[in-house]
């Protein structure tokens, strides 16, 4: 029987031979990532000194910081923390990144996704650095460990593989794949195991859009995702990559907990309906509901393919007086870039709000929505209170659906505008 | 200090799947950090009167995926105010499961669990012989047995002190495949 591509980048940052599904050892992350915020880095920069008498980490390159929530800060408080975090960066020789964008893009833009690696974070959406072969998992508070002692303990996971196959239609996206994979597989599919996506669909799939399917994985229960890397993905992250490791890939004859066939032909455009990520339903079934405010962004989404298609869709449009329209590039690269082709001046010209990159509007921190209040989101989640109010709704669609729901002020179809 | 046996009441079933946690205070009142407030808050919409009835060392029952969502901590900190000393689920999340774990609060995955007890009932959790027992009726279920970290962080009661002792830099003993194959965490 031969490895999964966990398995194996397990078995080298254990440094033990082979490990198998099951296995417990103790792995040394190649980068321990966190972002600045109350009740973890405060908490691990204070533990570390107080409860362990650690001033400073032992291998400072394995370690990296990004400022990408409270930006820009509101409050004394919040510009605080952030001072401490630049304090404790600099004192310890660590990377900080502040103001470029939200972290889990911008670490595969600076090199962290690369191929073979083993990363952790305290937040699971972290998983989309899984699109360049890159095993990367939330462990929430257990993130601790990392800071004070050179290896994590871990248990191998076991891996759920699933083969996209078909044609995506015109106005479905990665976004729907997803959301597709929570509807047909479950959201318990594949709970503590690693979601690892293949099959002739995959190379269909933008770089862009497999970080939207993988930074989602939590939401089928598992605590990442991973593929194996293709010329396109390893051309991105191999020349970024913060560390020489030989890519790995999954044996032909790996040892799989489950194996699903998904076919992506008939796929239409889902909407998530509130309150929970397990709600995936057919866009067509919720036309015309009125809607109060668009949030185009998120680690999940507001890469350049998706400011293109909004950008399509509101070419010489407008958004409906009253809409309130927020488009937030994932980061300033992308920003940049999407200054250059000119998505900026679309976007801007029909009526759309666009902000600098900051996570702070997927978790309600500004665009705070009131009650009675419905949005339609590309953000992480749609939870009660997510955006705001507990007694406002969130419903999660892809790109496209925001741009068009945003001309008509209701749930619309983009492919029509398409 | 070490992970013994809980014996205790069923104080409430959630019965429902994909459990997302906040439910428990509210989600307007998720941001609460004095406990005694959390814990006034806590079970208002399931059981007005859950305060008065709880005691020290009843046992939460839980469905398939309890926790799924986007779980905070101030639900269960208010539990464990209320004198709640783990849950039982059919199966967990693992984002909350490896929350709650590392706030050294036990939790068991027994598949069945719904089947087994009835609210009120007085159940045991043996975390050694990895089985649940309903004393109330006379039955029993198997769990899933704690992987050897989960089990090491539990008997440390949570995070820190299971840090603390393995000295900074040094390891615990895992040798790989010391967990039986059966063991799926949860």
């Amino acid at each position: 029987m031969g490895y999964t591509i966990t398995e194996k980048i397990l078995a080298r940052v254990s440094g033990q031979g082979p490990v198998k599904a099951g296995d417990e050892v103790m792995a040394k992350p190649d980068f321990v990532i966190a972002y600045d915020f109350p009740g973890y880095t405060d908490v691990y920069f204070k533990q570390m000194k107080e409860d362990f008498g650690i001033d400073r980490v032992s291998e400072p390159d394995r370690y990296a910081i990004f400022i990408d929530h409270m930006v820009p800060a509101t409050t004394p408080k919040e510009e605080e923390l952030h001072i401490g975090t630049r304090q404790w960066c600099a004192e310890n020789g660590v990377a900080l990144y502040e103001r470029r964008g939200i972290g889990h893009q911008v670490a595969a833009e600076v090199g962290y996704a690369t191929p073979g690696a083993f990363v952790v974070h305290f937040d699971g959406h972290i998983s989309q650095l899984g699109t360049f072969g890159t095993l990367a998992m939330g462990i929430r508070r257990n993130l601790l460990e990392a800071f004070v002692r050179e290896r994590i303990s871990i248990k191998v996971p076991q891996t759920v593989r699933v083969n996209l196959r078909g044609t995506l239609r015109k106005g479905v996206m990665a976004r729907d794949v997803f959301h597709h994979l929570v509807r047909t597989l479950g959201p318990a599919s594949c709970r503590f195991q690693v979601l690892e996506l293949g099959g002739p669909a995959l190379s269909q799939i933008s770089t862009e859009g497999l970080q939207t399917i993988t930074g989602l994985a939590m939401f089928t229960g598992a605590i990442t995702a991973i593929v194996n890397p293709d010329a396109e993905r390893l051309a991105y992250a191999l020349p970024r990559a913060k560390k020489a490791i030989e890519p790995v890939y999954s044996d032909p004859d790996a040892e799989y907990a489950a194996v699903h066939d998904v076919d992506l032909t008939d796929l239409e455009p889902l909407v998530v309906i509130p309150p929970t990520p397990a709600n995936s339903r057919n866009l067509s079934d919720f036309l015309g509901l009125e809607i109060n405010a668009g949030y185009l962004g998120s680690c999940a989404s507001g890469r350049l393919e998706d400011l293109r298609v909004a950008a399509k869709v509101l070419q010489g449009r407008q958004v409906k007086p009253g809409f309130q329209l927020n488009v937030v590039p994932t980061s300033q690269e992308i920003m940049a870039a999407a200054g250059r082709e000119g998505l900026i001046s679309t976007l801007a010209e029909a009526g759309a709000f666009i902000s600098s990159p900051s996570c702070d509007y997927c978790f309600g921190r500004i665009a705070t929505m009131t009650a009675n209040q419905r949005a339609v989101s590309t953000g992480t989640l749609n939870v009660r209170g997510r955006m705001g109010s507990p007694d406002s709704e969130i419903y999660l669609c892809n790109a496209a659906t925001v741009a068009a729901t945003a001309i008509e002020g209701a749930i619309a179809d983009p492919r029509k505008y398409l | 200090m070490a992970l013994t046996t809980l014996r205790g009441r069923v104080a409430f079933i959630f019965d429902e799947e994909n459990f997302d946690v906040d439910q428990i205070v509210g989600v307007k009142n998720i941001k609460i950090t004095d406990v005694e407030e959390l814990a006034k808050v806590a079970m208002l919409s399931y059981d007005p009167e859950f305060h008065a009835k709880v005691r020290k060392g009843d046992i939460l029952v839980g469905a398939h995926n309890f926790g799924y969502g986007h779980p905070h901590y101030p639900p269960m900190r208010a539990m464990r105010h209320l004198g709640v000393a783990g849950v039982v689920a059919e199966s967990f999340s693992p984002g909350y499961w490896r929350g709650e774990i590392s706030m050294g609060f036990p939790q068991a995955s027994c598949p069945g669990i719904l089947g087994l007890v009835e609210r009120w009932d007085d159940i045991e959790v043996d975390f050694d012989a990895n089985e649940v027992r309903n004393l109330t009726r006379g039955r029993s279920l198997p769990m899933e047995p704690l992987s050897f970290a989960d089990r090491s962080m539990l008997d440390a009661g949570g995070l820190v002190p299971y840090l603390k002792r393995s000295a900074a830099g040094a390891q615990p003993a895992a040798p790989a495949g010391s967990a039986p194959a059966e063991s799926r965490n949860a």
